[in-house]
C-alpha cells in the first residue's frame, strides 16, 4: 500500500502514513537532529468501555471496574522472560498508560530503535495470562489504588465526576477499586483483549530521527497477519440524564488547605472529528479568557487571597461525555464557587472582547508550537486527536479558523448554573 | 549533535552561558541566583521570586504581565526555588516561540526585556516592595509550606532527609518555615532583595537561536553596584554513621510509605561516584532493578519502589509504598538486596542494562531546551568540566569492582515510616 505524506508548512513538520495488511495504521513524524525516538502503540479502549459485546459472541457483558488498566499491566507478561527486561537490555524505556478511553504502550530510546519497535509490536500482540500471574498482579494494583486514595487531587477529581454523572462510566476510577479488581480473571482478560486489541482498531505512531521505510519493514515483519479486519466493536453506554446528579460533594482528608473542583457537565455531546476537537479548543479558550491568569476574575480573587497559582480551568471532552473543570485550592471554596456563578450570569458583552479572543488565540498557538518540541507531547497528543478522528498536523489550521462568534455561541450554551457541581476535600476535623 | 555552552563573564560574578541550537521551535532564557541554604535567609529567598513575579515598573500588576505574555504568543514564564545540595537556587525563566513560526523575528526582545524587568525592575518605592504583594505572597507561601503533606511521597522523602541530616544545612526545607514569615515585611524583604542582586553569583542561560545583537542585549544589565560576591562552599560529606534513627509518623493515610536513608560518603568528585550511580540503578533504578523485581514483581508488596542518589550530599534514598503490615518484610528484602550487590551477586547484564538506562537519559537531555540549561547549570555548580560525551564514556567505563566497592560503603542511617494506627491492615 502506498505511503501518504501530509506536509504542514505552518508547523514545519511532515506526517507519513501507511495502512498495513492487518489493517493497522502507522504514522511517523521525522524529527531531524533529535536524539530520542518515541513509539506509541495504542488502542481505543479505556476504563469507560465497561459494557460491550465480546468478539464472536452475541450478548453484551459488563466487566469489573478497572479491567482495561489491569490488562495493560498484564500485557507485560510473557512465558519466557519479562518484557521489561527485554526493553532494558536494549536500553529502551518502556511504559504504558490507561485513561478513560485509550490504552497506550510506548517506549523511548536513543539506540536500538528498530529492535525495540519490533518488541513493542510483539508483546502487545502476545497476551499471556495465567491464573497465577493474574492473582499476583492484584497486590501490586491494590497498592497503586491505595496510592491514589492518598492523593487529594485525585479524590477531589473523581468526587466531582461522581457528582456530575449518574450512569456514565467516566465516573468510575480508572484502576477500579481494591474490591472490583478481585473479580478479574484470565478468561475475562482474554475476552477484553480479543475484542479491543485488533490491529484494525489500533494505531502505531513513531517520532524521531528515523526512516519511514525501515519502520514499515519492522512493522510488516512483526505484525500479526492472521488478524483480519473486524467489524465494528459494540460498546454500550447507559443512558445519561441531561442533568447533574449532586450539586455538592464534600469529604475530609489529611490536607492543609481545602481543594475544590467546580464541574460544568457538557450536555452537547456525541461529537466526533473536527467538530469535537474544535468544540474542545473553543471551550478551553473561553475558560482561558474567563479564568486564566490574565483574567480579571483570577486577579481579583488572587488579590483577595481566595485563590493562588494552583487555580486553573480546563475542558475535557470525548465522544460520549465532556466537562469543564475549574480547580484550585482555597480557604473558602464555596465563595469561589459563588463568584464563578455570579460571573457566568453576567451579560456576554461584559465578559468577552475581540481583543481578549485574539490574545488567547495567540497564546494557544504558541503553547501548541512549543509543545511540538517534545516527542512525548507530540506522541500523546497525536494519539488523543487520532482517536477523535483528527490529525495533529491540522491543529493549527483549525485554531486559526476559530471565530469570535464561536466563542460566544458556545459560552451561551455550556456554562450554565443548572449543570454545575462543586466537589471539595476539606482538612480533617481537629 | 555535540552540545556546547559558551560561558562568558559579563560582570562581577555574573556569567552568560550561550547554547546555540536551531533544533527547537522556541528559545529559552534563564537567570539563576545562587544563595547559601541557611536558616537565616531561606524563607526570604523563597518569598522573593513570588513577589518579584507580581509586577515590574512598566507592568505593575500580574494582569498586565500575563496579558503581555499572552500577546507574545504565550511566552511561558516560570520561577522556582530549590535546593541543590546546600545551595539555595532562585530561578527565573522565560521560554518563547521562535519568531520563524509567527513571522516576527523581533518580538523576542520584548520577552527578554520582560524577564530582565521581573528580576531587576520590580514595583517598589522608597526602599520597599508593595505591601499588598508581600502580604499576599506571605500567605500563599504559608499555604504552600503547610501543603507539603498533600504529596505524601515527596513529604516522606523530605521528612527522612530532615531527620537524617538534622545537624546539617541539607535538612532545611527550601520553601522556608512559617515562623519566619511573621518577621518579614516589605522593607525587610526589599533589603534582602538588594543583597541578593548585589552579592549572589549569577548564571544566565540562553538556549536557542541568537545573534550578536541578542547577546549584546542580554549583556546589558542594570548597574547594581555589585560588591563582595558570596563564595559558596562545597557541602560537607559525612561518611560514618554514629547512631541509627528510626522515625515513624502516624497519619491519616491509606498507604504506608517508607524511606531508607543511607550515607555513602562518596563525593561526586571521586571516580567511585560513577560506580555508586550504576549501583543504585541496579538496586532500584528501573523495572530491571533488584528492588522492582523482588519487592514488586516477586512479592507483590509495592507499586513503586526506587533508589535515588542525592549528588551533593552523597546520600542514597530508597522509598516505596506498601501495606502497613508489610513494613518489616519489605525492609528485610531491601537490606537483603543491598547485601547481594555488596557481595557481587549481580550479572554483567545487570550492569549493561543500568549503564544503558543512565546513558539514555543523559543523551535525552539534548532534546529538551530546559534540560539543556539545567544540565549546564549543574555542571557549573559542581565545577565539572566534562562534556556530555565524556560523562557518558565515564559511565561506560564503570567496572563491577567499582560498583561493589561503592555499594559496600553504603551505610543505613535513618528509617522513616508513614503509618496509620487506625488502619493497621
Amino acid at each position: 500500500m502506498a505511503t501518504k505524506i501530509y506536509d504542514s508548512k505552518n508547523i514545519k513538520e511532515k506526517l507519513y502514513y501507511r495502512k498495513m495488511d492487518s489493517g493497522l495504521k502507522v504514522y511517523y513524524i521525522p524529527k531531524e537532529g533529535y536524539t530520542k525516538q518515541y513509539a506509541i502503540f495504542a488502542t481505543e479502549y479505556g476504563s469507560i468501555d465497561n459494557i460491550f459485546t465480546p468478539r464472536g459472541e452475541t450478548n453484551k457483558i459488563e466487566v469489573p471496574e478497572g479491567i482495561a488498566h489491569f490488562l495493560e499491566h498484564k500485557l507485560f507478561e510473557s512465558p519466557d522472560n519479562n518484557i521489561f527486561d527485554k526493553f532494558s537490555q536494549l536500553g529502551a524505556d518502556v511504559n504504558a498508560y490507561t485513561n478513560f478511553n485509550r490504552t497506550a504502550y510506548l517506549f523511548s530510546s536513543t539506540e536500538n530503535f528498530y529492535e525495540s519497535l519490533g518488541l513493542l509490536i510483539d508483546f502487545v500482540q502476545s497476551p499471556y495470562f495465567t491464573d497465577e500471574n493474574v492473582e499476583k498482579e492484584k497486590g501490586i494494583i491494590a497498592q497503586e489504588i491505595n496510592m491514589y486514595l492518598d492523593s487529594p487531587g485525585w479524590r477531589v477529581y473523581f468526587n466531582c465526576l461522581k457528582a456530575m454523572y449518574y450512569n456514565h462510566p467516566v465516573k468510575i476510577d480508572i484502576a477500579g477499586t481494591v474490591d472490583s479488581i478481585q473479580g478479574i480473571t484470565k478468561e475475562l482478560l482474554y475476552k477484553c483483549y480479543n475484542t479491543f486489541y485488533n490491529p484494525s482498531n489500533m494505531v502505531l505512531f513513531v517520532i524521531g530521527d528515523l526512516d519511514f521505510e525501515n519502520i514499515i519493514e519492522v512493522v510488516d515483519k512483526h505484525e500479526n497477519k492472521s488478524k483480519t479486519e473486524v467489524e465494528e466493536i459494540h460498546r454500550f453506554f447507559p443512558e445519561e440524564p441531561k442533568i447533574i446528579k449532586e450539586k455538592l460533594v464534600e469529604e475530609n482528608m489529611l490536607i492543609s488547605t481545602p481543594v475544590f473542583y467546580i464541574g460544568f457537565k457538557d450536555l452537547d455531546v456525541n461529537l466526533t472529528g473536527e467538530k469535537l476537537v474544535k468544540s474542545d479548543l473553543i471551550t478551553d479558550m473561553i475558560l482561558d479568557i474567563l479564568f486564566g491568569t490574565s483574567s480579571k476574575f483570577y486577579n481579583d480573587l488572587y488579590e483577595e487571597g481566595l485563590i493562588d497559582s494552583s487555580f486553573g480551568a480546563v475542558y475535557t471532552g470525548d465522544k460520549t461525555y465532556g466537562h469543564s473543570l475549574i480547580v484550585g485550592e482555597s480557604k473558602e471554596p464555596k465563595t469561589v464557587y459563588n463568584k464563578v456563578l455570579e460571573l457566568i450570569k453576567r451579560p456576554v458583552e461584559d465578559l468577552f472582547t475581540e481583543a481578549d479572543f485574539e490574545r488567547i488565540k495567540r497564546k494557544t498557538m504558541g503553547d501548541f508550537l512549543m509543545g511540538l518540541n517534545s516527542v512525548e507531547f507530540v506522541g500523546n497528543n497525536f494519539i488523543d486527536l487520532y482517536f477523535s478522528d483528527f490529525m495533529i498536523v491540522d491543529y493549527l489550521d483549525l485554531l486559526e479558523n476559530i471565530r469570535y462568534e464561536d466563542i460566544i455561541d458556545r459560552f451561551n450554551s455550556h456554562l450554565k448554573e443548572d449543570n454545575v457541581v462543586l466537589s471539595i476535600i476539606k482538612p480533617l476535623e481537629k | 549533535m555535540n552540545l556546547k555552552s559558551e560561558r562568558i563573564n559579563i560582570g562581577n560574578g555574573v556569567n552568560l552561558n550561550l547554547v546555540k541550537t536551531n533544533k527547537f521551535k522556541s528559545n529559552l532564557l534563564s537567570f539563576y541566583f545562587l544563595r547559601p541554604l541557611s536558616k537565616d535567609e531561606v524563607t526570604k529567598n523563597a518569598l522573593l521570586p513570588l513577589v518579584l513575579k507580581r509586577g515590574t515598573k512598566e507592568l505593575p500588576n500580574n494582569l498586565l504581565i500575563q496579558k503581555n505574555l499572552e500577546e507574545n504568543y504565550g511566552a511561558d514564564m516560570s520561577i522556582s526555588v530549590n535546593k541543590r545540595g546546600e545551595k539555595h537556587i532562585l530561578r527565573f525563566t522565560i521560554e518563547t516561540v521562535n519568531g520563524d513560526y509567527i513571522g516576527d523575528k523581533n518580538y523576542i526582545y520584548d520577552v527578554v526585556e520582560l524577564l530582565k524587568s521581573i528580576v531587576y525592575n520590580p514595583v517598589a518605592e522608597k526602599g520597599s516592595f508593595k505591601k499588598d504583594y508581600v502580604e499576599q505572597e506571605k500567605e500563599n507561601l504559608k499555604r504552600r509550606i503547610e501543603g507539603r503533606i498533600n504529596d505524601k511521597r515527596a513529604y516522606a522523602l523530605d521528612r527522612c532527609i530532615e531527620e537524617m541530616c538534622r545537624n546539617e544545612k541539607y535538612s532545611i526545607y527550601p520553601l522556608g518555615n512559617i515562623a519566619d514569615l511573621e518577621n518579614i515585611d516589605e522593607e525587610i524583604l526589599f533589603k534582602h532583595y538588594q543583597e541578593v542582586i548585589k552579592t549572589s553569583p549569577i548564571e544566565i542561560f540562553y538556549v536557542g537561536d541568537y545573534d550578536d545583537n541578542m547577546v549584546q542585549y542580554i549583556k546589558e544589565l542594570p548597574d547594581t553596584n555589585r560588591g563582595n560576591i558570596l563564595s559558596l562552599p562545597r557541602e560537607q560529606i559525612i561518611s560514618g554513621v554514629k547512631t541509627k534513627n528510626m522515625v515513624s509518623e502516624d497519619l491519616d493515610v491509606t498507604q504506608g510509605k517508607f524511606v531508607l536513608g543511607f550515607r555513602t560518603g562518596i563525593p561526586y568528585e571521586d571516580s567511585l561516584y560513577r560506580g555508586l550511580i550504576v549501583g543504585s540503578d541496579i538496586l532500584g533504578g528501573g523495572p530491571n532493578s533488584k528492588l522492582f523485581k523482588n519487592v514488586r514483581e516477586k512479592e507483590s508488596l509495592a507499586y513503586y519502589i526506587t533508589s535515588t542518589i542525592h549528588k551533593y550530599k552523597s546520600l542514597m534514598l530508597v522509598d516505596g509504598g506498601i501495606e502497613f503490615s508489610n513494613f518489616e518484610k519489605t525492609i528485610d528484602i531491601v537490606k537483603e538486596q543491598i547485601t547481594e550487590i555488596q557481595n557481587g551477586n549481580f550479572t554483567d547484564e545487570d550492569i549493561e542494562v543500568s549503564k544503558k538506562s543512565i546513558i539514555s537519559s543523559t543523551e535525552s537531555i539534548k532534546d529538551s531546551i530546559f534540560l539543556i540549561s539545567e544540565y549546564f547549570f549543574s555542571q557549573n555548580l559542581s565545577k565539572d568540566e566534562r562534556s556530555l560525551e565524556q560523562i557518558i564514556d565515564d559511565i561506560n567505563s564503570v567496572t563491577k569492582k567499582e560498583i561493589v566497592d561503592a555499594m559496600s560503603r553504603v551505610i543505613l542511617d535513618t528509617i522513616y515510616f508513614m503509618k496509620n494506627s487506625k488502619l493497621q491492615n
